[in-house]
């Protein structure tokens, strides 16, 4: 995925020329603040409406943007396919359900626990995966979630195939502030800001050399230790900040819907993930926030007519594999980029 | 000792009878797969998907007064011209890129959700059990075995000869191990590297496809019914040497023997957690598998 350096480097702030701050911001950058003002525009919409359906589907949308998220930041920045990421999102939402349910209804205590729990799973498993390369990464990602989920599955302290319900719904405390997750607007807006953190947070990150440091290693692994870099210990950090952002975004999950099933671990999510990072943009961290909003819209609008929506999502999915290497979001930056009149520059 | 020789006669080998006969169903699931994979370097996720249209059909050709035996050629022919166009339309597109590991899983990732769904809208997602085509039984050393699974694994065994003999013995089959080995120097020898892409990769359906009229007496006929032996057919192709031919039947064997006697000791549920945790200790271990893959054997 040669384009997606020609995309970076456009949106090096660097090369965005004149001077005043904003201007200088790259064009992904202004996509990433655009669909935040739709977003409260929806968020304001839905409450003067009443509508709490939409907010909580859109919420949900969100939660599983982040896990979508960490599949960019494997797949779109470092070259790695992982088809397991569900096992993290899963494990999140347990121990996040786990806490919430038997320890305290603390909304900090059940984030710092899944996360946790996905930087100790994120080693194990980044160890486990890391020895192989390309289709064998995708593969025995796919392995250790199989083993992870069919275990949950068979085991009855986890409510085997039921899940884990009645997690209560709690009160989220910041200082002085509070606010409580059963009121579907004021959780789209926590999780809404979670979400905007998340990506401010990764895409300084990826701009910052060891998101650099991850993009050689994608353009040719076999070059970056002649620079001095161990390619093995970034992929190890990279699939441990993956596993993690999994796991906080699944935190979340249980939280919205008051339960946790072992379907969330399953291929299907793990799938769904993949889609949602080729349909809405592979390695620009917005792409999935929007391709999942865009996926979860399409599932609800087709779904009100037919129950077949998995045709219509599979053929954007192809067409988006085979035309959009980029998605929706890449093709957007491409053509802004081309209106400005900024030539396609090779790195 | 006698209650030894009763255990090997009632317990042990009626579960690795019925192992085998499933082995040999998965074998031929498996080296559709690998040879896939052996030639094209395509991990072919729609392939359970194949598996379940092949039932499908047969179901369908049955209930239009088509006879068994008649299904065993019909449904595989008909299934060469879809696997054909699959590989021209879809993996032929994305084929010369870089990344083409990962875009040809995704393209047949997609297909095979199409396909699921397509089959769900067509038959509805209800279970349906075709009749057993070769009834009673036969008593082989103080067990009963259905005559059908006892075709099934003749059946099964003589095809995965034929596959092997196709692959190794004929000029055909060197021509695909040829373009396994170095495409551009099997062009350059006249070898229609585009035609033995395609042809291989319809090959490959097909057999997923009779896989699926094969085992549709055993097991019921559903439209996810390719999911989960699809995964027990990676897991095979895996451990075997994704690519090898003789990988995947030592594999095959080997992996359904594990499944069907470890049920005996363990609960059933746990045989699949155990399966795929031998597939990544493969992985991790011996990342290319137990055999070479095609070509390069």
């Amino acid at each position: 995925m040669h384009e997606a350096t020609t995309l970076r480097t456009l949106s090096d702030p660097g090369r965005a020329g004149p001077a005043s701050r904003l201007s200088r911001l790259a064009p992904v950058h202004w996509l990433a603040l655009a669909f935040l003002a739709v977003a409260l525009g929806f968020a304001a919409v839905a409450w003067a409406t009443g509508n709490g359906f939409y907010l909580r589907l859109a919420t949900e949308a969100l939660i599983f943007a982040g896990l979508a998220m960490s599949v960019d930041l494997l797949l779109g920045y470092t070259g790695l396919l992982s088809l397991g990421q569900a096992l993290y999102f899963g494990l999140g939402a347990y121990v996040s359900a786990l806490v919430l349910r038997d320890v305290s209804p603390s909304f900090w205590l059940a984030m710092g626990a899944a996360l946790l729990s996905g930087v100790l799973a994120g080693l194990i498993g980044g160890v486990i995966a890391n020895r192989v390369k390309g289709v064998y990464f995708a593969l025995i990602t796919f392995g250790l979630a199989q083993v992870a989920a069919k275990s949950v599955y068979n085991t009855h302290a986890l409510g085997a195939s039921d899940g884990l319900i009645g997690i209560p719904q709690i009160q989220v405390g910041f200082g002085p502030f509070s606010l409580d997750t059963a009121d579907p607007l004021s959780f789209f807006l926590l999780v809404l800001a979670l979400t905007v953190a998340a990506y401010a947070g990764l895409a300084y990150l990826m701009d910052a050399p060891f998101g650099r440091t991850l993009a050689a290693i994608r353009a040719n692994e076999r070059r970056v230790p002649f620079l001095g870099f161990n390619a093995w210990r970034y992929k190890l950090a990279v699939y441990v900040l993956a596993a993690c952002v999994a796991a906080l975004a699944g935190a979340l999950y249980p939280m919205l819907r008051g339960f946790v099933s072992p379907e969330l671990m399953f291929f299907e999510t793990s799938g769904n993930a993949v889609i949602t990072v080729i349909v809405g943009g592979v390695g620009t961290l917005v792409g999935p926030v929007v391709g999942s909003l865009l996926l979860t819209a399409l599932r609800s609008v087709v779904g009100s007519w037919t129950e077949h929506h998995l045709i219509v999502v599979g053929v954007i999915f192809m067409l988006s594999v085979i035309f959009l290497r980029k998605g929706l979001v890449g093709a957007l930056l491409a053509r802004l980029s081309r209106r400005n009149g900024q030539g396609r520059s090779t790195p | 000792m006698a209650e030894l020789i009763d255990y090997l006669q009632f317990v042990l080998a009626p579960q690795a009878l019925n192992g085998l006969s499933l082995g040999v169903a998965v074998v031929l699931m498996a080296l559709g797969l690998t040879i896939i994979f052996g030639l094209l370097d395509v991990i072919n996720m729609a392939h359970g998907e194949f598996y379940a249209m092949g039932a499908f059909l047969a179901l369908t050709l049955a209930g239009l007064g088509v006879g068994f035996w008649a299904l065993l050629v019909l449904v595989p022919l008909l299934m060469l011209p879809i696997g054909w166009l699959a590989e021209r339309w879809l993996i032929e597109r994305v084929f010369h890129s870089r990344d083409r590991h990962i875009l040809t899983l995704l393209l047949t990732f997609g297909l095979g959700m199409i396909l699921e769904d397509v089959l769900k809208l067509v038959y509805g997602p209800n279970t349906l059990r075709p009749d057993n085509p070769i009834e009673g039984g036969t008593e082989i050393l103080g067990m009963f075995l259905p005559n059908y699974r006892l075709f099934l694994i003749g059946f099964g065994l003589a095809l995965i000869a034929v596959v092997w003999l196709v692959v190794f013995r004929t000029g055909l089959g060197a021509m695909v191990r040829a373009a396994a080995f170095d495409k551009d120097m099997a062009s350059s020898l006249g070898v229609p590297v585009r035609r033995v892409y395609a042809g291989t990769f319809a090959f490959g359906v097909a057999l997923a496809a009779l896989s699926g009229v094969l085992l549709a007496p055993i097991y019921s006929v559903f439209p996810t019914m390719g999911r989960d032996f699809i995964l027990m057919a990676f897991t095979v192709v895996i451990v075997g040497g994704m690519g090898s031919i003789q990988g995947a039947v030592i594999a095959g064997l080997l992996l359904t023997q594990v499944q069907a006697l470890s049920s005996l000791y363990i609960s059933p549920v746990w045989s699949d957690p155990l399966v795929f945790g031998i597939m990544v200790l493969v992985l991790m271990v011996r990342p290319q598998g137990l055999f070479g893959r095609l070509g390069h054997a």
